[in-house]
């Protein structure tokens, strides 16, 4: 069980979310030295978390994070070899083709990719069923990405926090923070229903809540929640090896965007989201089900790809929201009174960035360099860019 | 393989086809409202009623009141469908069944959810062993089968329902061997009893069934199951009046071969919290259960009412009147004339009251002990779909999570095939004996589509013109 914030708890820092970022960035400062109080309102990776896919790859990401990617990529290698198992596997990333047309883009993610120093490429359907024997349905081609791995989810949440844990963070879990304290235009910490934390630091990593706190101490954050959902079938014999995509593209799976893999448990995730069916408005507070649309559309797409999978049995579905910016890029770094952080706005591949959002903040927080390009993710861009 | 999908538009769905369905839709369509009945079971009757598959003759008193009731049903024109289990719900009240033949979609103006409740379980070293099972599953076999868990059967665990089980096996002239209640007989029972004149035949009707079992503790519990490939035996100790478990002064039942134990029932709430209706959580009820006003049997959401076990565990005879209720209501809401029905469903508030009282006392009488959480051992599986430990799901709490979503993130319990339907209470109860919160505080799964497993293809036909 978490502990309890009671009168007089101090810290150096207080990281608000112990999703996989502030589970994260809790390490990064504790393993730095800092005294750490990571705070979660419901149980940790309860949230958009531990719905996650947590795939690790760089491969038709974003083609100006390249460095940051990969770098997160080798650091949750390394991090698979320190820590206790969470079942991180490099099982490569294919992204299939349903036509010539879509080859063009195809082409390019390789060429980008491969003059960042990565090895995508593109494959014939023949070859592609000698990596995925299963995947018999009509596709035109697939690219392929031998470095993308997945890890499991919850686990890794739970390392991350285990990390920090031993390098003495304290988890208080069930406990909301209700508000920044504000002492002088400076942050003082953070209010909850058992009393305040004490702390010269907070760095709000709450995923799509972020905004929510943050406004607490009159900032304005431009995170919007985005509906993501998921489905998964009961337990089968390994029969999906990689993680299978749609090709990033105008167009490509009409334009929408596609998920398929097999968790080590055997159950098999997979999530379409065909064009207008992404930015369904609504709050983290208040969870829906999935949408028929969206039901029926991942199937179809599964079932395109993998025809033999017809009569397995769906055993489940969920839904969160996803914390979503204007251009699709975390705000990560200083906001508003001093000593005021945050790390959210992940666009729904947040999970391969975590690390890196982490690395940056305690950069940021030593007052070090980091090896990042920090203007990409700097919370402040849009009042910039609006003011130019 | 699945056909293709039929589309049923309807005004009232009754989902459930127990004492409190069967009488909601035929209240509903007696008021001149069409009403489509679904049910998972091969012939509607539900647990309390069951049904021979084969349609032979039923052979008790249940059996009988439910053969008419279904008659009952079947002339007001209610339209069955057995055999179709429902897995999905939307919020514009659609429901999806899947069948033999393939899915069915429901479109209909009202709801009435009436699907009963499941045996509450509890993780006990040996609780996994061939031989093992709930008391209403031993109650299923012999009403459908005819055929009874074993040859040498202890029952175990609390509550009256170990006694109606005690009357089916004793008609099928296997008599238990033991009976192992966890409550102790005392005055409070009878005083309970003596408030409810309209109760005595059944209770002596059951303690005659009693009567037949040789070795009868009250007081007692089953602390482990003891076999190799099946149970054999079980190790049983004393419960304190305050729920205590004194395992120094242990006893052995050897000889046996199979072991029916439970501890109640647990309202089956899957369809109303998918529907988002209003629950609360009263243990004397059963734990979760969804919150219905009394008088109509409206739940929270408009358009979804729920009757019998799933407001709250009472029995069949508040189940038959919260149905009949619950389908007037509908059916007036609906638009039917139902003039002069105002005196009927005061007097029908008035019986439920009184039953309910009956029940919600019975329900806080034969409360679980409170040591109940401590049977489970450290290396006692508590999730038997995916295998996870006692041990394992406290340690995930050590380490800083808790409550029944916790257990399932850190540990998988609860998120395999039956996605903590069986293992879901329980967690709650570890979770409360292990991190010091109420078990209410603790929650529940909550239930996603689908309900149960469906083939991908069934699912893919329910849903082809799926709109958002
Ligand atoms: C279906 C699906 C598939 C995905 N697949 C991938 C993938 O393959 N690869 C990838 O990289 N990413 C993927 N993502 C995205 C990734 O999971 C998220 O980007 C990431 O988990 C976000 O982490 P987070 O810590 O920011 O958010 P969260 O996990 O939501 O954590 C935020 C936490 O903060 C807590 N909190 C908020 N406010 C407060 C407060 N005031 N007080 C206390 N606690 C608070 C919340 O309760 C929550 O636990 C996927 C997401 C989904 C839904």
């Amino acid at each position: 069980m978490g502990m309890k914030p009671g009168a007089g708890m101090k810290a150096d820092a207080v990281v608000v979310g112990a999703g996989v970022v502030g589970a994260a960035v809790a390490r990064a400062l504790a393993v730095a030295g800092r005294r750490v109080v990571i705070i979660e309102q419901g149980v940790p990776g309860g949230a958009v978390s531990g719905a996650s896919l947590a795939c690790i790859g760089t491969h038709m990401m974003d083609e100006d994070e390249l460095p940051l990617l990969k770098w997160c990529c080798d650091e949750w290698a390394a991090f698979a070899e320190a820590a206790p198992d969470f079942e991180y596997s490099r099982c490569g990333q294919l992204r299939f083709l349903k036509q010539e047309s879509e080859r063009r883009s195809a082409d390019e993610w390789i060429g980008i990719e491969t003059a960042a120093g990565l090895s995508p490429t593109l494959l014939d359907p023949e070859a592609v069923r000698r990596i995925e024997p299963e995947l018999t349905g009509p596709i035109h081609a697939a690219t392929w990405s031998p470095n993308s791995a997945v890890v499991n989810p919850f686990l890794a949440v739970r390392r991350l926090l285990e990390a920090a844990q031993a390098a003495r963070a304290t988890l208080v879990s069930r406990n909301p923070a209700t508000a920044l304290r504000v002492v002088g235009g400076r942050i003082a910490g953070v209010e909850t229903a058992d009393g305040p934390i004490e702390a010269g630091i907070v760095v709000i990593a709450g995923g799509p809540w972020t905004a929510k706190l943050a406004a607490t101490a009159g900032v304005q954050l431009p995170i919007v929640p985005r509906k993501a959902q998921c489905l998964a079938t009961v337990s089968v014999p390994r029969s999906i090896r990689t993680v299978v995509g749609a090709c990033k593209a105008e167009g490509g799976v009409d334009a929408g965007y596609t998920q398929i893999q097999q968790a080590m448990s055997g159950q098999i995730l997979f999530n379409t989201v065909l064009e207008g069916g992404v930015t369904a408005a609504g709050s983290p507070d208040d969870i829906p089900e999935v949408d028929r649309a969206f039901i029926r559309d991942s199937i179809a797409t599964l079932l395109f790809l993998f025809p033999k999978f017809a009569e397995i049995d769906l055993l489940r579905s969920w839904v969160r929201y996803e914390a979503v910016t204007p251009d699709d890029r975390f705000l990560t770094g200083p906001a508003g009174p001093d000593g005021l952080f945050v790390a959210a706005g992940d666009g729904g591949t947040g999970f391969v960035r975590s690390l890196g959002m982490a690395r940056i903040i305690a950069d940021l927080v030593a007052g070090r360099e980091s090896p990042f390009r920090r203007d990409l993710y700097d919370p402040a861009r849009f009042d910039r860019r609006a003011a130019a | 393989m699945s056909g293709p999908m039929r589309r049923i538009e309807t005004d009232l769905l009754v989902v459930g086809g127990g004492p409190a369905g069967l009488e909601a839709a035929r209240a509903a369509a007696e008021a001149g409202i069409a009403v489509d009945l679904v049910d998972a079971g091969f012939r509607p009757g539900g647990q309390y009623w069951m049904q021979d598959p084969t349609g032979a003759a039923p052979l008790s008193v249940q059996g009988e009141e439910g053969a008419a009731a279904i008659a009952k049903s079947q002339a007001s024109g209610v339209a069955f469908h057995a055999g179709a289990e429902v897995f999905a719900a939307f919020p514009d009240r659609r429901v999806l069944a899947n069948t033999a033949d393939g899915p069915i979609e429901f479109v209909p103006r009202a709801i009435i959810v009436a699907t009963g409740a499941h045996d509450r379980a509890m993780p006990f070293p040996g609780w996994t062993l061939p031989g093992v099972m709930t008391p209403g599953a031993g109650q299923r076999l012999a009403k459908l089968g005819g055929a009874s868990a074993g040859e040498r059967v202890v029952l175990a665990g609390s509550g009256p329902f170990l006694l109606a089980v005690a009357e089916t096996l004793v008609k099928l002239g296997k008599p238990p061997v033991a009976l192992i209640e966890a409550r102790h007989t005392d005055l409070a029972i009878i005083a309970h009893l003596a408030r409810h004149p309209g109760r005595w035949r059944e209770a002596a009707r059951l303690l005659v069934a009693a009567r037949a079992i040789p070795e009868r503790r009250s007081g007692w519990i089953v602390t482990e199951a003891i076999g190799d490939e099946r149970v054999t035996a079980i190790r049983i100790a004393p419960v304190d009046r305050s729920g205590r478990i004194d395992r120094d002064r242990s006893e052995t039942i050897g000889g046996i071969d199979a072991l029916l134990v439970g501890w109640g029932f647990r309202p089956m709430i899957e369809l109303t919290a998918l529907l988002r209706c209003r629950h609360e959580h009263d243990p004397a009820l059963g734990g979760w259960h969804c919150i219905t006003d009394r008088a109509s049997g409206r739940t929270s959401v408009e358009g979804v009412y729920a009757a019998g076990e799933v407001t709250g565990i009472a029995g069949a005879v508040p189940a038959r009147l919260s149905g009949r209720l619950a389908g007037l209501s509908a059916a007036a809401d609906l638009g039917a004339d139902t003039a002069g029905d105002e005196s009927e469903r005061a007097s029908l508030g008035e019986q439920l009251a009184r039953a309910r009282a009956f029940s919600d006392g019975l329900g806080r009488l034969y409360a679980p002990p409170a040591d109940l959480a401590t049977l489970a051992q450290d290396d006692t599986i508590v999730c038997r779909c995916e295998e996870i430990t006692r041990a394992e799901i406290a340690s995930a709490f050590a380490a800083g999570t808790d409550a029944v979503a916790g257990a399932k993130i850190w540990t998988r319990a609860g998120m395999g095939r039956c996605q903590g339907r069986i293992c879901g209470a329980a967690i709650a109860d570890i979770a409360a004996a292990e991190t010091g919160i109420t078990p209410r505080e603790a929650g529940f799964n909550p239930p996603r589509i689908p309900l149960r497993p469906v083939p991908l293809s069934a699912v893919l036909e329910a849903t082809r013109d799926g709109q958002e």
